[in-house]
């Protein structure tokens, strides 16, 4: 927003500052915070679930396979947490778009003077903040009912998962351009997320170029440093740069996906049709 | 009424009278108005036909449409919905977009704020081309298009404000006093800490209004705004949308069915049809247009020997007949006369022996005009 722009707007607020971008992105926080804090229920709900079936895998698995179980543990764990929180960026993401075309409020954002990317990016941003505190919540539920030690460096586990949930996040906005153009297929676009139980068990090892899949590099550097204790100057600068590159090119282009969606969609003029 | 008694649709002419075109930026230019006041009070400010006001500084209109069109699908099946529209917006005006469903009037909203890619023609807000610079020409605009669904319902109502300030581009800490004062107004001050999920629909028809008044956008497009509001609620939101208007020049683009909102609030409007503009004047000129009221007899009298001797000298409409269902036995019919006529048509009454129960002049009022113009009456 320019000075100009404010001046032009009604005389009767003596002085009406622009908004910058961190006014945005401290909008869009808070209206996530809020929502979590005063609806928690959906929250506590997601959390309750993954417990639920980790649990299930935990004790099922104990029950059949015993020892050989535990000698994998820690990597189980640490590919549960990195699946729950790829799959709530992923569905927060899309739903979101759904819901936001729902409520009437989506066309409200595509006319925001910030323009639509930024808003877009934000909100993702925010999205996984709020996955990761959730995720971070079944980590440790994970970790208690387990008894498994692993190595939690905060600044190598954040950017380490961060990074690779990044490449998640551009599927997420490629289902949610989907679901603009398209309305009901976000609700099959859901069942993507049980592929990424295997993207973040990708034998990257056996098969290099399984890395520059989503997901699958950051999984491989994340059982290394939480379960090895690497951390995240240790890392390779090459193995960095491709977690980076692969999180750059899978949100680029979810994004780019996105925007062609919406695009074709008020083309169409079914932008916030539902 | 109706076609048939000559009514002819206006082509469509923008007015050259904004009510209160001096922006807070042509004021700050040092630029002075002539102000004049209409009969329903309203001060205005005079503008030329090409825009400028009449001390010789310019402004952009608040909206330029030209030659816009928009074809849904392709082949046979196709609609045309919106079909070489051109319209032009001055500040401060508040205009009612008017037509029948399927007239074209929300693809016609919508290819203005963009979510609707038109097949042709150009949008200029503010003198700004939406294709050359969108973040530019949406700096000022702000749209209600889903009526109630157009906040978030678990956000507070002070917290929707600000968020919604904020999305359009203020700072909402400075807008905080307008929020106060915009809540007042509306009738909400005492549900500013509710989430919206917990209000009527009515309120919550407010609560979108006021979010989307809550950055103080010069320009906003209001689709159906009384919608669910009740009869107070409804005056309320009248009057607020004419005291942003005279008092801090907002531009209003309004879509309608409700015509006591169009006849309090807007100084034109714009009837669609067909995604066409049939009609475009102010209220006033297209209820002249519409020509003379009716006088409406009612009696026992009006037998077919009294309708022949009436239609001698007048156009007469049986509307109910005695053996019609609730007709109380009486006739009723319309005579065009009115004013000096109804002189003439007491004495036809007279000469026939007809003792009238009901006699009342009836006028067209904007649905009346609104009926003629888009199915020549019929539907009356």
């Amino acid at each position: 927003m320019t000075e100009d722009h404010v001046s032009a707007r009604s005389a009767a607020d003596a002085d009406p500052r622009p908004a910058t971008r961190w006014h945005l992105l401290r909008a869009v926080l808070v209206r996530e915070f809020l929502i979590t804090v005063r609806y928690p229920a959906n929250a506590i709900g997601g959390i309750v679930v993954a417990v639920f079936f980790f649990g299930v895998l935990f004790y099922g698995g104990t029950l059949l396979a015993g020892r050989a179980l535990a000698d994998s543990l820690s990597g189980i764990v640490v590919g549960y947490f990195l699946w729950t929180l790829s799959v709530g960026a992923y569905s927060s993401i899309s739903n979101d778009v759904g819901s936001e075309v729902q409520w009437g409020t989506l066309e409200r954002h595509v006319t925001t003077p910030f323009g639509f990317t930024p808003v877009a990016l934000i909100k993702g941003v925010a999205k996984v903040i709020r996955t990761f505190l959730t995720s971070a919540v079944v980590l440790a539920v994970m970790l208690l009912l387990t008894g498994t030690r692993l190595a939690l460096d905060p600044i190598t586990v954040v950017v380490i998962a961060g990074l690779a949930v990044t490449s998640v996040l551009g599927l997420g906005f490629a289902a949610g351009g989907l679901t603009v153009l398209y309305k009901r297929v976000g609700t099959w676009l859901n069942l993507l997320q049980f592929g990424f139980v295997v993207l973040v068990s990708a034998p990257v090892f056996d098969a290099p170029w399984l890395r520059v899949l989503p997901l699958a590099h950051g999984s491989a550097l994340l059982q290394r440093a939480m379960v090895d204790g690497v951390r995240l100057w240790q890392f390779s600068l090459g193995d960095l740069a491709l977690l980076v590159a692969v999180a750059g090119v899978y949100l680029a282009g979810g994004y780019a996906v996105f925007h062609y969606a919406t695009r074709r969609a008020r083309r169409l003029g079914v932008l916030g049709d539902y | 009424m109706g076609t048939e008694r000559g009514y002819i649709p206006v082509q469509p002419v923008p007015i050259p009278m904004a009510r209160n075109a001096a922006s807070a930026q042509d004021q700050a230019a040092g630029g002075s108005t002539v102000e004049e006041t209409t009969a329903d009070g309203l001060a205005v400010e005079e503008t030329t036909a090409d825009g400028s006001t009449t001390d010789g500084s310019t402004a952009d209109p608040a909206l330029v449409v030209d030659g816009v069109s928009k074809r849904y699908g392709t082949g046979e099946g196709s609609v045309l919905a919106v079909d070489d529209v051109s319209l032009t917006v001055e500040r401060g005006a508040v205009v009612g977009l008017l037509g029948p469903n399927g007239a074209g009037k929300t693809t016609l909203i919508k290819s203005i704020l963009g979510t609707v890619l038109p097949d042709a023609g150009t949008i200029r807000l503010f003198g700004t081309d939406v294709r050359a610079d969108r973040r530019a020409a949406y700096a000022d605009v702000d749209a209600m298009l889903e009526g109630a669904r157009n906040d978030y319902w678990r956000l507070t109502v002070r917290e929707n404000l600000r968020y919604f300030a904020t999305i359009g581009g203020v700072d909402p800490d400075s807008v905080a006093a307008r929020h106060d004062r915009l809540l007042d107004r509306l009738g909400l001050a005492d549900e500013a800490d509710t989430p919206v999920r917990d209000l009527s629909r009515g309120m919550k028809q407010k609560v979108s209004l006021a979010s989307v008044l809550a950055g103080g956008a010069s320009l906003v497009f209001l689709d159906e705004p009384t919608l669910g509001l009740d009869v107070e609620s409804a005056r309320v939101l009248r009057r607020e949308i004419r005291r942003l208007a005279r008092e801090e020049g907002l531009t209003v683009l309004l879509s309608t069915h409700d015509m006591p909102t169009v006849e309090a609030v807007c100084d034109r409007v714009v009837l669609l049809a067909d995604g066409r503009i049939v009609a475009d004047d102010a209220p006033n000129a297209l209820l002249s247009a519409a020509g003379r009221g009716v006088t409406r007899v009612a009696s026992p009298d009006l037998d077919h020997s009294v309708v022949a001797a009436l239609r001698d000298r007048f156009s007469v409409e049986v509307v109910d007949r005695p053996d019609a269902s609730g007709s109380d036995g009486r006739a009723v019919v319309e005579v065009d006369a009115s004013g000096d006529d109804l002189y003439a048509l007491l004495d036809v009454l007279r000469e026939q022996r007809v003792t009238p129960t009901e006699v009342r002049t009836v006028t067209p009022d904007l649905e009346d005009v609104f009926l003629d113009i888009t199915d020549g009456g019929q539907s009356r």
